[in-house]
């Protein structure tokens, strides 16, 4: 078998000749781009064969390298078979990088009332004079000591089998777990002396690329640790629809195994950083959308993405974490939020918990953009929801500099209006390599308040100005000269990049825009918007607003949440009660189908425009933009 | 549920001007006011001075692409196009005459002297107001609207047309010469309203635009533009002053569908006559100011059915329409 | 008319009690905003609720039939003012008229020309509706003599346009039984008119001296008893009937005048011109009209002009998805792809006709929406390709492999290309230049 060693780490694995280069680095342990989930479409998996026999075809590499890369043996690593040993380099930007994930998420104070309970009892030992049984005799130990009644304890098997001898080697003084359940409450564990230290909980945001876990101490609601993880499914498909056709095809075993097995690596990161046991973790709540929530389960999530849509399930549910391959307590709870229909899941429900719009009379929009987007509009009383898809160029995908927010990515950026000179930040301050979401968001709104595009986003082309010019295919602005950026390359933004980015952007603001008008609510009525998603934290809200992604209110009334799943399941795991919220929050959303509602096409086609066709919806930002003009002339 | 009746209108529709007299700059025998109305097509009152939807004669420069049909009826006239001009006046009894410039459409063209001499050419040959199609092509935009602008400086041309992806060179030309615009958008209200404020934030003011809405063919998508227009004059009658301007129609498609081409040669012209007609008689109930055909016999029926049309049209201080 | 689903929210009894089918009382008045739910599905309604979920549904212009038999004319029942607020419902139904003075075979060549006469359009048969008869001598006797010949020649539906009583009366005996719409009660023998429109069942249409005059003689009529009545508004010329019935169909929208709850009926000789007067007609409300017959090419264009202004916005017309043929292709003729747009389909094989190159055209289903739109929207993908050339078998179909789209279809090329498998190749924006585009393609 051919040899493939991997530079510059020198990794080498051995592997069967036909094979990608792509399966051989992810077997070696290196974690590839793969955008597109592998089909040679999207050639961030950019490999350099350095010496050796691999099979690539030559003919479509100038789609994505220029002659200098492919003279330098450039070619895409999912394409490229090995044909006989191999010396492969492979560049830092072909790897999935530690992002800025989005960790923190509200910071607001949490009613404490947890699922789980430790009690230290010491049991009298039994005796001819009280001959008791050892179980009474432990639930009224626990009884005592301020637990519940302990006819309302209910005693598994497992636990039974360890009463006798655990009882008596600990001296009679042991700690009993007990955790609320419906009806009643469930002894979950049984250990020798005092352990009531030890009780953890933990909070997991299943998102799609990332999962991120809040550990908590269930005797206090401290948290403490945080961490993260990407979700490794992403192998097998880089977006929701991709693993579905996935699973369809190979069945969701798989799937499932790598979502439990990213979920164990992000618990056993945040306990090795607070140095604490996961078998002391005795209760897991997650919010995931409806597909993460059903492979997890190992439900099969086939009919969800296929005409009439019909999830398997939409409650909220409560599954023993073990059972589904999750480390933990071995009789440790999962419990995972309801969700409302196919596109809208557990994740918004979090967020609506996040950001307590279901508590207030107030009208808030809550906007969740991930891979795809969200929005919820409502109050108290009411709400309404839809789902969308808005195309991966906020996220830096079909921009041809477009990045994720990875170390190098431009994401803050101002143009001089008058001498169109750029000035930009990257993230970890090192020499740019691309653009992320929030910087090509800044971008767009500097290059129309400097005029250099009208509200279409076509460049002007009578303007003279070496930043401005014509490109291989499209009109350019130059963001970076080659001698500054770090990919050798100058980084632009083409037309076309910007046509994708005001796409986009009307996805989200259109769909912002039907439920308001299903509901009748004009934007003066909305109190409060809220951004939702690992996206969220770094968008300039004023650009946001400029550029027409979201409808104008005073920028003071529009907040980041932060990642609102990981938050609404933290408020779930500390506050118990505030479960029965879920169902019913779940319950009363009326959903909304874009695609079936007649107005959103022509919301779209309005919202097309920067900010948006009809001015008098965007006061402050017309009334900007026309001070700009009058500078200009 | 609408708000049709009047009371709830607060939108005008700016009034544009085509054409210059001699006292007002220009060698036209007359000039035209469009627009200003307050409330639906042809009803209502309109200010003074106001004339009503018009009729445009469509001709061009080279025949390459014109309808068969106009060439066979019209006969050998069509190769010159300043004599054609002066016919559509003085015998086929248009308002305006519509000159597109189709020599230009041919690939790799650059005669952009030849354009002005053409331009010049017609505005002596008809002392009608003039509308001047261009090029097709963004590259040759900024050479042949300086060279139409320029031929046709103080006759208050309307230069055709503007889309959202190439409008700076014919703003320019308009600015710089005097001229209005013809906005076109591909049957869809935002987009038309998108063009209009584009054309503003050249500096073009507001009442130097006219929409066309693009006019599918009877039977060919006609109902899309008849709805679009509907509705572009509804908005501005509710306030929207982007979209408060006059509308120019042109089925221009009506001369070659199945129906004209099918017919037999001796009904050919009815049927391509009868064709025209509908959709620019149905145009102008929709709002449009300036319909335009290209069949010579389709002016007189029009011209008698827009008249009668006119009849309710009061005229603010109380002239004749 | 369309209430907001959170106006109807507040109305419904918020028990979300789930016996109407929606689990929700708000998912209930999301549906009924939309028109997908009957508000009797909820047991919980209070009278409030259900007068005001009722009344918004009734329509605000009578529904009237003339003639009977499958060529009947339906008109009436009409909700907007505009038609891309909604629809418009019931198109006009076109006569033709004769006179009682003409000879009989002229009277019997139009008859048979209305009976027998269809114009295919996109593949729908278009006809002009029914025949007027006009009592121009003022003779009872010719009168009935006329709608005899005319009942003789075909059963079609009717229009009398009796002179007097005695007149109508001689009609009635060989319609009557039939629904011909009389025309027209007046202010002086309007309780007669009535009278026999009641007695035989007929719609009637009521003429009043003054455009004023409408609402005594249409309260004389339902005194009488009879509700079936189109109204006649005596118009000057275009502009003045343009201008009464924009009012009259304003205040029939807006309930505020019961005399105008009724379809308009037309007569173009009142406007002078037979072909702008139907064109007028067509476009703005009228529901009856009668005119002098047209031209071919009249007929054509006003035929045309309804359809098009009576198509349901929201619903394009659609053909069958599948595989169309142009002549008689063979495994090497060419392969278009489109969308089932009836519109589309038409234009291109009218033009596909003309070249008299045989080929295969395959329509994928857009649901009706152009190649355009299906392009913008994402209705035309190449699932959508890949998964029609299976089902409709292409690849037994022909012997090649290239596939042609169309010109504004271009950014999918690459996608249906890995989708399917296919060669593609990218043909004209413009349907009309299909014709060179086939030729130089043979050629290469």
């Amino acid at each position: 078998m051919p040899t493939v060693t991997f530079l510059p780490t020198y990794r080498k694995i051995d592997v069967e000749y036909g094979t990608t280069i792509l399966d051989a680095a992810q077997r070696a342990g290196l974690a590839m781009n793969v955008v597109c989930g592998g089909l040679g479409k999207c050639g961030k998996c950019l490999v350099y064969v350095k010496s050796g026999n691999a099979t690539y075809d030559r003919d479509s590499l100038p789609r994505f390298f220029t002659a200098d890369e492919i003279a330098r043996g450039a070619c895409l690593a999912c394409k490229s078979q090995v044909s006989g040993d191999l010396h492969v380099l492979v560049p830092e930007s072909s790897l999935i990088q530690e992002q800025k994930i989005l960790i923190e998420g509200n910071g607001k104070k949490i009613d404490f009332r947890p699922s789980v309970r430790k009690y230290f009892v010491t049991c009298e030992p039994p005796s001819l004079n009280d001959p008791s049984t050892d179980l009474s005799r432990l639930l009224r130990a626990i009884q005592k000591k301020g637990g519940p009644v302990a006819e309302k304890i209910y005693a598994p098997l497992e636990i039974l089998r360890q009463i006798p001898s655990l009882l008596r080697e600990s001296n009679w003084t042991v700690t009993a777990t007990i955790a609320i359940v419906p009806g009643g409450y469930r002894l979950i564990n049984l250990e020798h002396g005092d352990t009531t230290k030890r009780l953890y909980g933990a909070a997991v945001d299943l998102g799609s690329t990332t999962i991120v876990a809040y550990l908590c101490d269930l005797t206090d609601g401290s948290t403490v640790a945080v961490s993260s993880n990407y979700n490794r499914q992403i192998s097998c498909g880089e977006d929701i629809l991709a693993r579905v056709n996935y699973a369809k095809k190979n069945g969701v075993a798989k799937l499932q195994l790598l979502a439990t097995e990213s979920i164990n690596a992000a618990l056993r990161g945040a306990a090795n950083s607070a140095g604490v046991d996961l078998d002391d973790v005795y209760e897991v709540v997650l919010s995931g959308n409806t597909v993460m929530t059903h492979i997890l389960l190992g439900i099969d999530p086939g009919y969800i993405i296929a005409e009439p849509y019909v999830p398997v399930v939409r409650r909220s549910l409560s599954v023993i974490a073990s059972r589904i391959g999750v480390t933990c307590a071995k009789t440790a709870g999962l419990f995972s939020f309801p969700s409302v229909s196919d596109f809208i899941g557990g994740d918004i429900i979090a967020d609506i918990i996040a950001c307590g719009m279901g508590e207030r009379d107030e009208i808030s929009l809550m906007i969740d953009i991930g891979t795809n987007f969200e929005v919820v509009l409502g109050n108290r009383e009411w709400m309404f929801s839809c789902a969308g898809a808005a195309g991966p160029a906020l996220e830096g995908g079909e921009v041809l500099f477009g990045m994720r927010a990875n170390p190098g990515a431009i994401e803050r950026i101002h143009i001089d209006e008058s001498t169109l000179e750029p000035k930009y930040e990257t993230i970890n301050h090192i020499r740019p390599r691309g653009i992320c979401g929030s910087g090509l968001i800044d971008l767009l709104a500097e290059l129309l308040k400097a005029c250099i595009i009208d509200r279409n986003g076509h460049i002007n082309r009578a303007i003279t100005h070496p930043r401005i010019r014509q490109g291989a295919h499209f009109m350019e602005y130059v963001v970076a000269w080659k001698g500054e950026t770090d990919i050798g390359k100058d980084i632009v933004l083409t037309e076309n990049d910007i046509k994708n980015l005001i796409m986009s952007k009307a996805s989200i603001l259109a769909a912002c825009f039907t439920l308001m008008n299903v509901a009748d609510i004009g934007r003066d009525e909305i109190s409060d918007i809220y951004f939702a998603g690992g996206f969220g934290n770094y968008i300039n809200k004023e650009h946001a607003i400029l550029i027409g992604l979201i409808p104008e209110i005073p920028v003071e009334h529009i907040r980041n949440i932060g990642n609102g799943a990981v938050t609404g399941a933290h408020v779930a795991l500390l506050n118990r009660p505030a479960r029965k919220m879920l169902d019913q929050i779940a319950e009363k959303i009326g959903y909304v189908e874009l695609n079936a509602e007649n107005s959103f096409m022509d919301e779209y086609t309005s919202s097309c425009f920067l900010p948006h066709t009809d001015l008098t919806l965007f006061p402050r930002v017309e009334k900007l933009l026309n001070e700009c003009r009058i500078r200009k002339v | 549920m609408t708000e049709t009746t009047s009371s709830e209108w607060t939108g005008t529709i700016d009034q544009v001007i085509l054409g210059a007299t001699k006292e007002e700059g220009g060698t036209r025998s007359c000039s035209y006011r469009i627009g200003g109305e307050s409330d639906l097509p042809l009803l209502g009152t309109v200010p003074a001075g106001i004339r009503q939807p018009l009729i445009a004669f469509e001709l061009c420069d080279d025949l390459h692409a014109w309808p068969q049909i106009v060439r066979h009826y019209v006969g050998d006239v069509a190769d010159d196009p300043a004599a054609w001009s002066a016919l559509a006046g003085k015998e086929y009894g248009a308002d305006l005459i519509r000159l597109y410039l189709t020599s230009t459409h041919k690939r790799g063209f650059s005669d952009f002297n030849a354009v002005g001499t053409t331009v010049a050419d017609v505005l002596r040959a008809t002392s009608l107001p003039i509308i001047i199609e261009g090029s097709n092509e963004p590259d040759i935009d900024s050479e042949v609207f300086q060279s139409c602008g320029e031929a046709g400086q103080g006759e208050r041309l309307l230069l055709g047309t503007a889309e959202a992806s190439r409008y700076r060179s014919i703003a320019a030309a308009a600015l710089a010469y005097g001229h209005s615009v013809v906005a076109q958008s591909p049957i869809d209200i935002n987009l038309a309203k998108q063009l209009n404020i584009l054309l503003r934030e050249t500096g073009l003011p507001h009442d130097r635009i006219v929409i066309d809405p693009y006019t599918g063919a009877l039977g060919y998508g006609f109902e899309y533009t008849y709805s679009v227009m509907e509705r572009i004059r509804f908005a501005a009658l509710k306030g929207d002053s982007d979209l408060a301007m006059p509308m120019i129609c042109s089925a221009f498609d009506s001369l070659n569908v199945k129906e004209v081409r099918d017919a037999e040669p001796d009904l050919r012209d009815d049927a391509a006559v009868q064709w025209e007609f509908a959709a620019a008689l149905a145009a102008a109930v929709a709002g449009s100011e300036i319909v335009c055909v290209r069949h010579p016999k389709t002016i007189p029926l029009l011209k008698e059915a827009l008249s009668a049309l006119n009849s309710g049209v009061r005229r603010a201080g109380g002239e004749s329409p | 008319m369309t209430m907001k689903a959170l106006d109807i929210y507040k109305i419904l009894p918020k028990k979300n009690c789930k016996e109407c089918g929606d689990p929700t009382c708000l998912t209930f008045a999301m549906k009924l905003s939309q028109g997908k739910a009957d508000p009797a599905l909820c047991p919980y309604l209070d009278d409030n609720a259900k007068s005001v979920l009722g009344a918004s549904t009734r329509p605000p212009i009578r529904l009237v039939k003339i003639g009977v038999g499958e060529r009947n004319i339906v008109v009436g029942e009409e909700f907007v003012f505009f038609r891309h607020e909604k629809t418009f419902v019931h198109q006009p139904g076109i006569l033709f008229r004769v006179e009682d003075t003409q000879p009989e075979d002229e009277i019997r060549r139009i008859v048979r020309e209305v009976k027998n006469e269809t114009f295919t359009r996109v593949g729908i048969d278009l006809r002009i509706d029914g025949v007027a008869i006009g009592n121009t001598s003022g003779s009872p006797e010719a009168f009935g003599k006329a709608v005899e010949i005319v009942e003789s020649e075909a059963d079609l539906p009717l229009v009398l346009k009796a002179a007097s009583v005695a007149a109508l009366d001689a009609a009635l005996v060989h319609c009557g039984s039939y629904a011909p719409l009389i025309h027209a009660g007046d202010p002086g023998n309007v309780p007669e008119f009535a009278q026999r429109a009641l007695k035989h069942g007929c719609p009637i249409a009521v003429r009043p001296k003054e455009f004023s005059g409408l609402a005594a003689l249409i309260k004389q009529c339902t005194d009488a008893g009879v509700q079936d009545i189109v109204i006649d508004l005596v118009p000057a010329d275009l502009g003045d009937f343009l201008a009464k019935s924009t009012r009259v169909r304003k205040e029939a929208l807006a309930r505020t005048a019961p005399e105008y709850a009724y379809p308009v009926f037309l007569e173009t000789r009142d406007l002078g011109k037979a072909d702008a007067g139907t064109y007028l007609g067509i476009l703005k409300f009228a529901s009856v009209i009668v005119t002098d017959p047209l031209s071919p090419a009249q007929k054509r264009a006003a035929l045309t002009l309804r359809q098009n202004i009576y198509t349901d916005p929201q619903k394009p017309i659609q053909m069958t998805p599948g595989i169309y043929r142009v002549g008689n292709p063979t495994k090497d003729s060419p392969l278009l792809m489109t969308v089932n747009f009836s519109l589309t389909y038409f234009t291109l094989q009218g033009y596909l006709e003309a070249t008299r190159i045989p080929c295969y055209l395959l329509l994928v289903d857009t649901e009706g929406l152009s190649v355009l739109t299906a392009v913008a929207s994402g209705k035309l993908s190449e699932m959508l390709v890949r998964d029609s050339l299976k089902k409709f078998d292409v690849e037994n179909l022909v012997s090649h492999r290239d596939l042609i789209i169309p010109g504004y279809a271009s950014p999918l090329s690459g996608r249906i290309e890995d989708a399917t498998g296919w060669h593609v190749l990218v043909g004209p924006r413009d349907a009309a230049e299909i014709g060179d585009y086939l030729d130089n393609l043979g050629k290469q």
